[in-house]
Formats: structure tokens, sequence, C-alpha cells
């Protein structure tokens, strides 16, 4: 029986403790993923301010909704991160803002040549099998396949982007996502 | 062994734009088109499922970053100022959960097993949705005491009984009519709080009470079946 919260309270513990209102959860809760929210949330945007209140916002509704977290629907840190990589793309897509290519941004190295960052011995495992996975597709199919997913780009703005014809933008994007699947189980089941 | 759904012509001709919806781009009338077929078909379903997750698994990729300076501050004083659950017992509770943690931890090692090797489900199931029940006492609400989903599940109580201070205990009556008590914790000034985990299923749990040491229920709480 524990009374408190720590830093080994699991994901979901914490949310059923903000669920009945709970002060201490919450502050766990947002000590543990407000990096992780907001460093996603400026990849996106690129704006640190935008990314505040995007991620701000993303905590409020995960705060709100922590009672009707479903855990068959994946784990608490995806489905935190899903809600705030949806909401960062429905803010650069509100206001109009121009997200720049990928080269301009902070994932820079997730579509470039270079091997994954050289500190990949202290990143979660999580976050080495993301790195891990995205190193084993081509180059052309990493840029389509994060344009995709990073920056909500749709096949045909990635097309424009990429300056490729429609069906090649489709084909790496399916591609590239199916061999992402792919490491991703292999990973798994190692 | 389970059969893959088989995969249809029509899932063929949606296979595009079942990738697009599950990266969340998709919009306009082939989206509906999509969700038209998800419906029906278990294939695109699960299709749909895979692809989302080998989509999530990039968004671990974004470097961590440390936000401006309040905005933890800032964060908390939002959610609170909305969240309508919000009572003025607030600061009094976050206060004296530093004396339940304590005798929590003191007390409270592998209790949670007791529900465990107890409990009334030999094959653990996660619930399919957490429970609630409010702690009632004379038609009084004096807390509330929740059971997550998910395997193990957790139970996480606050009760504020205005007045009580001593140890007190945890008692549950399982589906099967078995009573297990569940473990034991301190008032302190009538409130208390505290989590254990359970790794039966929440849905096994038909009410939850705390007794003083004379066996006296101080309030109770009742879950739909």
């Amino acid at each position: 029986m524990r009374g408190g919260y720590d830093d080994e309270t699991p994901d979901e513990a914490l949310l059923s403790g903000i669920a009945v209102g709970d002060d201490r959860a919450v502050l766990a809760f947002v000590r543990r993923y407000q990096r992780r929210l907001f460093g996603l949330a400026l990849g996106i945007v690129g704006d640190p301010g935008m990314a505040e209140d995007v991620a701000q916002e993303a905590f409020i509704r995960i705060l709100r909704h922590a009672a009707v977290y479903d855990i068959r629907r994946g784990s608490v840190a995806t489905w935190t991160l899903t809600i705030t990589r949806n909401l960062a793309i429905d803010a650069v897509r509100v206001r109009r803002a121009v997200p720049t290519a990928p080269e301009d941004r902070v994932f820079l190295s997730l579509v470039s040549n270079e091997r994954a960052p050289d500190d990949t011995a202290v990143m979660s495992e999580s976050v080495r099998q993301a790195h891990s996975a995205l190193a084993s597709l081509p180059i052309d199919q990493r840029r389509a396949v994060v344009l995709a997913v990073m920056y909500g780009r749709t096949v045909s703005e990635v097309a424009s982007m990429e300056a490729i014809p429609l069906g090649t933008a489709k084909s790496r994007v399916r591609l590239g996502l199916a061999k992402l699947r792919e490491a991703a189980a292999r990973m798994e089941a190692s | 062994m389970n059969r893959v759904p088989e995969r249809s012509l029509e899932c063929e001709a949606l296979n595009d734009d079942l990738i697009e919806f599950a990266l969340g781009t998709l919009s306009g009338r082939s989206r509906s088109n999509v969700l038209l077929h998800l419906e029906t078909c278990s294939h695109c379903n699960v299709e749909l499922d895979s692809l989302a997750a080998a989509a999530d698994t990039l968004l671990w990729l974004a470097p961590e970053a440390e936000p401006s300076l309040g905005f933890e501050t800032r964060l908390i004083e939002r959610y609170q100022s909305t969240d309508p659950r919000r009572r003025v017992t607030r600061l009094r509770r976050a206060s004296l959960l530093a004396v339940a943690a304590m005798m929590a931890v003191v007390l409270g090692v592998g209790l949670g097993a007791v529900f465990t090797n107890h409990g009334g489900s030999n094959n653990p199931v996660a619930a399919t949705r957490p429970v609630t029940g409010r702690l009632m006492s004379d038609g009084q609400t004096l807390g509330e005491v929740t059971i997550s989903s998910g395997n193990p599940s957790w139970m996480i109580m606050n009760i504020d009984t205005g007045d009580v201070t001593g140890l007190v205990w945890c008692q549950v009556t399982l589906e099967n009519g078995r009573n297990v008590t569940v473990g034991k914790f301190t008032l302190s000034h009538g409130y208390g709080s505290w989590v254990a985990p359970l790794t039966s299923s929440a849905n096994d749990v038909r009410s939850a009470r705390i007794v003083n040491a004379h066996g006296t229920v101080l309030a109770q709480a009742t879950f739909a079946t």
C-alpha cells in the first residue's frame, strides 16, 4: 500500500489519483511529462510561446479525461503524446503558421542520414527503439513518414514539399509506415 | 489460434486512405468513407490500430525541452480554477497527505497483496472502466473511493470524517460475498488518503467501507453492478 506518489508510481495510478481530485497526483503527472510534452509541441510548432500554449492545453485535456482513460487504447505515455501532437498540428493549421521544412526544425536528426544521437545510452528504451525503427527506413521514406506523422502533412502536401508525384508520396508514406511497423514488431519480439 | 480477418476488395481500394486516416490527415468525403467501412470491417480495424501504433512510436523521438519558468504553476492554477470537482478542503488535504503517506509506507508494504491473494477472482481481468463510489455516512458524503481499470488496478481513497483521528481499516465485499480487509491507514483530524494496488478486477468489488478499531463502520461506498 502506498501513501504517496513518486517516480515509481505507474502512470495509471497517477491518472486514477487525478480522477479523484488528488492534487499530488496532478503535480506528479505534470512534473513527469512537462518536458516531453513541451518538447514535442515545440518540435512541431517551432515557437516556444505557442508550444507552451499547446502543452498547457494538452495537459488540461489529459487531466480532465483522466477518469476515462482506457488502458486498451495504449500506454498513458503514448496517449499523452498523441493528444499533444494532434493539438500542435491543429494549432499550426488554425494560426496559419507555416511549418518549415524538417531540415530547419528540431527534427533535423530524424530525417538526415546521420546515425542516432550519441546519447542513446542514456535514452529511455522507448526513445531508443523509436530511433532504431526510423533509422531502418530509406532516407526518402524517412522524410515522408516524419512529415506525415510529426508535422501532420497530408500525402498531397508531402508530394508538394518533396517535389514528387502524388503516387510516389503515397508509396513512400505507405512503405515507410509498413517498415516502421515491422521494425517495431521485431523490437517488441526481441 | 486467432484467425486474421479477411481482406476484401473494398479494403484494398481504401488502403491508402486508411493510412492517412491512421495518421490523422484524412478529411472530407474520404474520411467519411473510411469511417463507414470501419464500422463493418474487422480487418481494417486491426490494420488501423497497427498503423496508428507504428506512427505513435515516432512521437518518442521529439527531444525533451524545458518550458519557461512558471509553466507548472500556471498550468496547475488553470486546471484548478476550471475543475468543477475542486473542494475548499484542498489545501488541508494536501498538508495532511504527507502524514497519511508516511503511515502508509510503515503499515502498508504488502498489504495490497492481501487483496490479491484472497480476492474474488482467480483469473484477474481488467475492468472495462474505473469504478467510483461515494463514501457515505448517515446520508452525508465523506469521501470517494475509486478503483481504476487495468491490471493491476488501483484503489484510491480520500475520506474526511471531520473529527476522527487514529487507525482505521479498509474492508471490501467481493462479488462472491467474501469480506476482505485491504489494509489500514491513519486518519488525522478526520482526513486520510491512500493508494493501494489491486490485481483483481474492479468489477469484483461490490462495496468498500472504513471501520475503526471497534469495528464501527465510519463510511461505506457501494459500487453499481
